[in-house]
């Protein structure tokens, strides 16, 4: 039972990172319909950028007392700006243009931009794993059966509360109000008076912020990065979209904990778990889309014609 | 180089001398197979050549071998560690031309006996219940394996053996499992890159910390030192080696070699140097056999497979019918203060 409750932990740690970046996907593909497979390396950039503040304010080990909310807050809000502006350069230079090309296009232009990031991040930082300095202490609290550390607690809780924060966003502002309308039909929310082009730049600023508060935790949790780490955990974060319901938040969110989880317990359950973690994970992918193609929690889009 | 001067000082029978033909595979700073193959074509064509030494790398070696096993040259690596060069049905690919006939000889030992010396290297350590942990790759699980099966029959036991998926980060969950079951020993097959240092670092954060982590020598670079950072320290990995300067036998050689170059020995001089002075050796003997006539390749060939008791810088060197040295001798360092420290060199029995 004690293993089994940590192994909880571990999932729903590994799958708040999955969820946050998941978070940036769903709401790209809710609004233009593009899978972004750079999204991913977006994440990669966010924890580059993490590294590169934190050299920067001289930081290179545990810091303590109001330093460290000082440097977490600079780091993840430099971390959400870079990131924010990094995915609007990229819809305004590779996407905009193909708004109303064939939908294939712009997916590979999506495959293109996510090579020209890696290729970036592998000329900045090398090809090998880079360190990523232990800013946060890791003491962890053992409760009655589990030890939970609190960089856990930080990655669940910094999830939560994005999700938190987003929902709020798209549900009760007015650009929320424009983005969920853009969604629904892109016509008629230009005849409404809606201004589509920024209603989409707002999306992929806030997406792609998400995926830098994410950038941040992965290293800050990890303690180490690399240039090509954005590609598996790109693709799970897509899985975790699709499983909870492409363009619907909640289930982005339910999707990226839900895979996290089926991955820790594959690894425990499954003999020889850790190699066949994916294959287990993909397996509940693919049942969940037999008996509900739109996703655990996806409704019915209204075919487009 | 210095194998060949010093052949050449003693003086070679019939006014023949020996001449160092050095040809680099590396194109832009990196070992390149294509570049490897060309080389072996120049040699093959120049009929002067009678032997080569080299490579350095596994992949430029699976160029190069099936050109010499046509031209029938003989070549000895000092460095190439993947055991398919030689050993299976792998080695049996690569000889294209004369599948009977082995051209390809080493001095160095193969990745699967890592995996042996770590088995006998952690029961001298007096540890018991291993976790064998690898990257699922040719190098890792082939190192892996062989632990498991050593450890085993050296009276250890093995808890369990997981494979990584490739990308993976996360080994969190993966090392609960492993903790429930109460190692005393983490055995890692594989490379820093493929998860090493990953795993190191999360040993610290799911409660096994204090346990003790042999890897090979794919974690025998700085990139480990740096990624897994302070909790690098204490871990062991073999090297399929000997370290040159702790080896009794290699003290000539050593001050030879730095009174010559005015540098230090390089992790793979001593090899290299011994396979040259077999070559020369085998050279002679044919030469000798032929009364003093140039011999053929056929003829220096036949004489290095014939290799056994040649006394080498790295010890008494032997091939059996793979090409495979018999002596094979590998070495243990730990890291400690951020540093590999040599620990001591393990003799394989074969």
């Amino acid at each position: 039972m004690d293993v089994f409750l940590q192994q909880v932990v571990n999932g729903l740690s590994l799958g708040g990172i999955y969820a946050l970046i998941a978070l940036g996907y769903t709401m790209v593909y809710g609004i233009i319909e593009l899978i972004n497979f750079a999204h991913g390396d977006v994440y990669t950039f966010g924890t580059f950028t993490s590294l590169a503040i934190l050299t920067g304010l001289g930081v290179s080990g545990e810091v303590h007392g109001p330093w460290l909310v000082a440097v977490v807050a600079i780091t993840l809000v430099a971390a959400m700006l870079t990131c924010g502006a990094l995915g609007v350069l990229i819809e305004l230079l590779a996407y905009r243009r193909l708004r109303n090309a064939p939908r294939l296009a712009p997916l590979i232009t999506a495959i293109g931009v996510s090579f020209i990031l890696e290729n970036v991040m592998q000329l900045w930082h090398g090809p090998s794993p880079i360190p990523f300095p232990q800013v946060v202490p890791n003491p962890s609290v053992t409760l009655g059966l589990v030890s939970v550390s609190a960089k856990q607690v930080l990655v669940i809780a910094l999830a939560l509360v994005m999700m938190i924060a987003l929902q709020l966003f798209i549900y009760n502002t007015k650009i929320g109000k424009a983005m969920r309308a853009t969604a629904q039909d892109r016509d008629a929310a230009q005849l409404m008076g809606i201004n589509v082009n920024t209603t989409i730049l707002v999306t992929f600023l806030v997406g792609s912020a998400l995926a830098g508060v994410a950038g941040f935790v992965s290293g800050v949790y990890y303690g180490t990065t690399w240039f090509f780490n954005g590609f598996e955990a790109g693709l799970k974060a897509f899985t975790a979209a699709v499983l909870g319901g492409i363009g619907n938040i909640l289930g982005a969110m339910l999707g990226g904990f839900l895979i996290g989880l089926i991955e820790a317990m594959a690894t425990q359950y499954v003999p020889q778990g850790a190699q066949w973690s994916n294959v287990v994970v993909f397996s509940v992918l693919v049942l969940v889309l037999i008996f509900r193609p739109s996703g655990l929690l996806g409704e019915s889009l209204p075919e487009k014609v | 180089m210095l194998a060949v001067e010093q052949a050449n000082a003693k003086g070679v029978p019939g006014g023949y001398s020996f001449v160092a033909y050095d040809l680099d595979d590396a194109v832009q700073g990196a070992h390149d197979p294509a570049q490897g193959a060309q080389n072996v074509k120049q040699f093959v064509s120049d009929d002067a050549v009678l032997a080569m030494v080299g490579p350095f790398n596994s992949s430029v070696a699976q160029a190069q071998i099936p050109i010499t096993n046509d031209a029938g040259l003989v070549q000895i690596s000092p460095a190439t560690t993947n055991p398919g060069l030689t050993k299976g049905d792998e080695a049996a690919k690569l000889r294209t031309s004369h599948p009977d006939v082995n051209s390809f000889f080493r001095v160095c030992t193969t990745d699967d006996k890592q995996g042996a010396a770590g088995a006998s290297f952690a029961r001298k350590l007096g540890l018991k219940k291993a976790f064998i942990v690898d990257d699922n790759e040719t190098y890792g699980k082939g190192l892996a394996d062989v632990f498991e099966q050593q450890f085993a029959a050296a009276g250890g036991t093995v808890l369990g053996h997981e494979h990584l998926t490739k990308g993976q980060t996360d080994y969190k969950a993966l090392l609960t499992k492993a903790h429930a079951l109460g190692p005393d020993l983490v055995f890692y097959g594989g490379t820093t890159v493929t998860g090493g240092a990953l795993l190191r670092k999360q040993m610290a954060d799911t409660g096994l910390g204090q346990v003790a982590f042999i890897g090979g020598d794919g974690i025998s670079d700085t990139e480990f030192l740096t990624s897994a950072g302070q909790s690098a320290d204490g871990v062991y990995y073999t090297v399929a080696a000997p370290e040159t300067s702790k080896l009794p036998t290699a003290t000539a050689f050593v001050a030879a070699y730095e009174k010559r170059w005015k540098s230090p020995v390089g992790p793979y001089s001593a090899n290299a140097y011994a396979a040259t002075n077999i070559e020369i050796a085998a050279i002679e003997k044919a030469m000798a056999e032929k009364g003093g006539a140039l011999p053929t390749r056929a003829d220096v060939l036949a004489n290095v497979a014939a290799t056994k008791g040649f006394a080498s810088p790295i010890g008494t060197i032997g091939f059996d019918k793979n090409g495979d040295t018999t002596a094979p001798i590998l070495s243990v360092y730990k890291i400690s203060g951020g540093k590999p420290v040599f620990v001591e060199q393990i003799v394989l029995k074969v």
